[in-house]
């Protein structure tokens, strides 16, 4: 449950730039013979609907309907009294309070003369109950999935994004140095040190999980507990500024010894080239880290509802899948000389990372 | 301990429905249904678990990170990687056919899966497993009740960082803070800063505090995933005499309500006990949901449990249910006020589970 800074504000994302990406639904909605386009949010996959209004519910779920034009409406289960709050965040849409988001929207829909294929984000992941409303109230209607057409807009970070991203990624990285200050020695204080610089600075979500001791376990999880540090652990904060998230991790060892991997990670986020393959580019980079071995790694993007989504992988029969222009958070596991080291950090692919 | 209390009971339930398995989704935000059967407290991404009559469970989540996660969390749970989750529990139901299955919640199910519903022999149980989550064993209030304690204890954090000029959400970092660092895994909260002008709490947005605000809070820490709420209200300096007419008000209201409190009340009497005070004050269009959404609500593995407490809900009030009474709504002349305490049902009242006196507090500017 949301509950950080949420709000909008014009000089970050101007209605100018929210309006911009309206039109590029559009543009691809005709494109692909769609009259309507339907996505779904609630606090979970919120970044759709947050991309195409500024809005991220905090509890909750609705729909939002973007027509051929005219603004897009918005039905939501939230009661008429957080209307205003709604207003705060989104700027462009027609908010409707309603207890059945589906039944309104697909009203709307039967009521448009002209309406009869509709584009939902993630159709089959649809909440049964919101599915089943909107195909009783707009039994004509065509239902397709506009999965992949939504990702192909995602492709493209315009401006305002990029600094919401980089806002996101300051307050991870700072907040990830409250392990280095010393001032905790278990794993729930840091986790709640690192939560609480996050949160003071704005982040309206923040996620952060532990691996207290690395070389027994390099999962990570999140922790409100007492658990010794040991010499080598591992903390991950996922961190959301109005909106847009940010995925960072990294090793802390008392000898030192990440600082090598730190270096060599830092290089490889900005040096990964476009239309390349992730697997063999990492695998080339790691000659330039003596000693180490590449165990594992993941490639998450915001590609739909979810925040961040896996995109590939070394897990994943896509991995020799070339990537460009996209937003990465890059996940690399090593062993170096045996010893365990995890480290996450965003990117742009094919563009200097600052 | 709990979860595998939880678990017989289940599947002791699942033999009396005449059910195989059952069905459970979650995620962070309605999450209820999946931690009671497998005990995962899911952040990212969706969950669905099938739990079978011999009380085996596969649990299959889409993000790798939860994963991890549910493998150290969950050690006698099959854990799948499922990056298709709906294809993949689409084909584990196919190779389960001929068998009964019930699913929970119905309503947030994948539309592909529920779509099937009847190829798959799948019927909606979410009624059935609403009463178990509804009425507690004891391990479960006994959770609520370590919970209710951090929230008592939370609150004071969240005063102490009360001063004006400081931010709406850096008051709900520092409860935060202090929540990790004592076991509290997730907390629920609203907050709203200001006077007439308020309407009803939201996430903060960066207002400021200053001389004369009143700050309201619903602070809700989850201790083993059982979430336990408080409700108050502060004022930023001395609170004037129609603040404290206000609160009496409330104040009166919430005893009324959970005076009420007993086994075999219904949510309705309880909301009744609580907008008859309002009605005997002329201020009976202020328990309507133009200004009040709820005047209470179940406490558990969801912080908005069912029941809701309304004068339309004929839900019975059981021993071993946990609620927050809570007469939040407006005040035409001081803004949206709350106060509400959450509460054990008992066979002849209930045990009060948060201790926070039940004052308009007062911060020093």
């Amino acid at each position: 449950m949301r509950r950080g800074l949420m709000g909008r504000d014009e000089a970050e994302l101007p209605v100018a730039a929210i309006e911009a990406r309206l039109k590029r639904l559009r543009d691809a909605m005709a494109a692909a013979g769609f009259d309507a386009f339907v996505v779904y949010t609630n606090n979970v996959r919120p970044s759709a609907v947050t991309w195409l209004t500024g809005f991220t519910p905090y509890w909750s779920d609705a729909l939002l309907l973007v027509g051929r034009t005219g603004a897009p409406a918005f039905a939501t289960a939230l009661s008429k009294r957080v209307s205003e709050w709604i207003r705060t965040t989104d700027p462009v849409s027609e908010i409707v309070n309603t207890p059945k988001p589906g039944s309104l929207i697909g009203e709307r829909l039967k009521s448009g003369t002209s309406v009869r294929k509709v584009g939902v984000l993630e159709y089959d992941t649809l909440p049964a109950g919101l599915a089943d409303d909107l195909a009783a109230a707009a039994p004509a209607v065509e239902w397709l999935d506009g999965t992949a057409l939504f990702a192909g807009l995602r492709r493209e970070i315009d401006s305002a994004e990029r600094a919401l991203l980089a806002r996101a990624d300051a307050i991870a990285v700072a907040a990830l140095r409250e392990a280095e200050s010393g001032k905790a020695s278990d794993a729930g204080t840091l986790a709640g040190l690192v939560e609480q610089h996050a949160r003071l600075h704005g982040a309206e979500e923040a996620y952060i999980a532990v691996a207290p001791d690395l070389d027994a376990d390099r999962r990570l999880n999140r922790t409100s507990q007492p658990t010794p540090l040991a010499d080598r652990f591992a903390v991950r904060a996922s961190i959301a500024y109005k909106g847009c998230w940010v995925r960072r991790t990294r090793t802390f060892a008392k000898d030192g010894s990440a600082a090598k991997a730190d270096a060599w990670f830092e290089g490889v986020v900005q040096s990964i080239e476009p239309g390349k393959p992730l697997a063999a580019q990492l695998a080339e980079k790691l000659k330039a880290l003596p000693g180490a071995t590449l165990d594992s790694w993941m490639a998450e993007s915001c590609i739909g509802s979810y925040p961040l989504s896996v995109v590939a992988s070394s897990r994943m029969a896509a991995n020799a899948a070339t990537l460009n222009g996209e937003l990465l958070m890059l996940t690399v596991e090593l062993a170096i000389d045996g010893a365990p080291w995890t480290g996450i950090a965003p990117l742009f692919v094919g563009q200097k990372n600052s | 301990m709990i979860a595998g209390e939880r678990l017989l009971r289940l599947v002791d339930a699942m033999k009396d429905e005449g059910l195989d398995a059952l069905l459970v989704y979650g995620n962070a935000w309605q999450g209820d249904y999946l931690r009671y059967a497998t005990d995962f407290g899911i952040l990212e991404g969706q969950g669905l678990a099938v739990i079978r009559q011999d009380g085996r469970i596969t649990l299959y989540v889409d993000s790798p990170l939860e994963a991890d996660r549910a493998a150290l969390d969950c050690p006698g749970v099959e854990v799948v990687l499922a990056p298709d989750l709906t294809g993949e529990v689409d084909a584990a139901l196919n190779r389960m056919s001929n068998q009964r299955i019930g699913a929970a919640p119905q309503r947030l199910l994948p539309r592909r899966i529920a779509a099937r519903a009847k190829d798959l022999n799948l019927t909606d149980q979410t009624a059935f497993v609403d009463h178990l989550l509804m009425a507690k064993l004891s391990g479960e209030i006994d959770a609520i009740r370590k919970a209710a304690r951090l929230a008592d204890e939370g609150y004071k954090v969240f005063m102490q960082a009360v001063r004006p000029g400081r931010a709406d959400y850096e008051l709900i970092a520092e409860a935060e803070a202090f929540f990790r660092a004592n076991g509290v895994d997730d907390n629920f909260q609203i907050i709203g800063v200001g006077g007439v002008e308020v309407k009803g709490m939201a996430p903060p947005s960066g207002k400021r505090l200053k001389r004369g605000d009143m700050v309201t809070t619903e602070l809700t820490p989850c201790v083993d995933g059982y979430y336990a709420q408080i409700c108050r209200t502060l004022v930023v300096g001395e609170a004037n005499a129609e603040q404290k007419a206000a609160h009496a008000l409330w104040r009166e209201s919430m005893e009324a309500g959970i005076a009420t409190v007993r086994d075999g009340v219904t949510a309705a009497d309880i909301a009744k006990a609580e907008n008859d005070v309002f009605r005997k004050y002329g201020m009976g269009q202020y328990c309507t949901s133009e200004f009040t959404r709820v005047r209470g609500h179940g406490m558990g593995l969801f912080a908005d449990s069912k029941p809701h407490i309304l004068e339309d809900v004929t839900t019975r009030i059981e021993t071993g249910m946990a609620l927050i009474v809570h007469p939040n709504t407006y005040h035409p002349a001081v803004g949206y006020m709350v106060l509400g305490d959450g509460v054990a049902v008992e066979d002849d009242g209930c045990e009060v589970l948060t201790r926070t006196p039940r004052e308009l507090f007062s911060v020093a500017v």
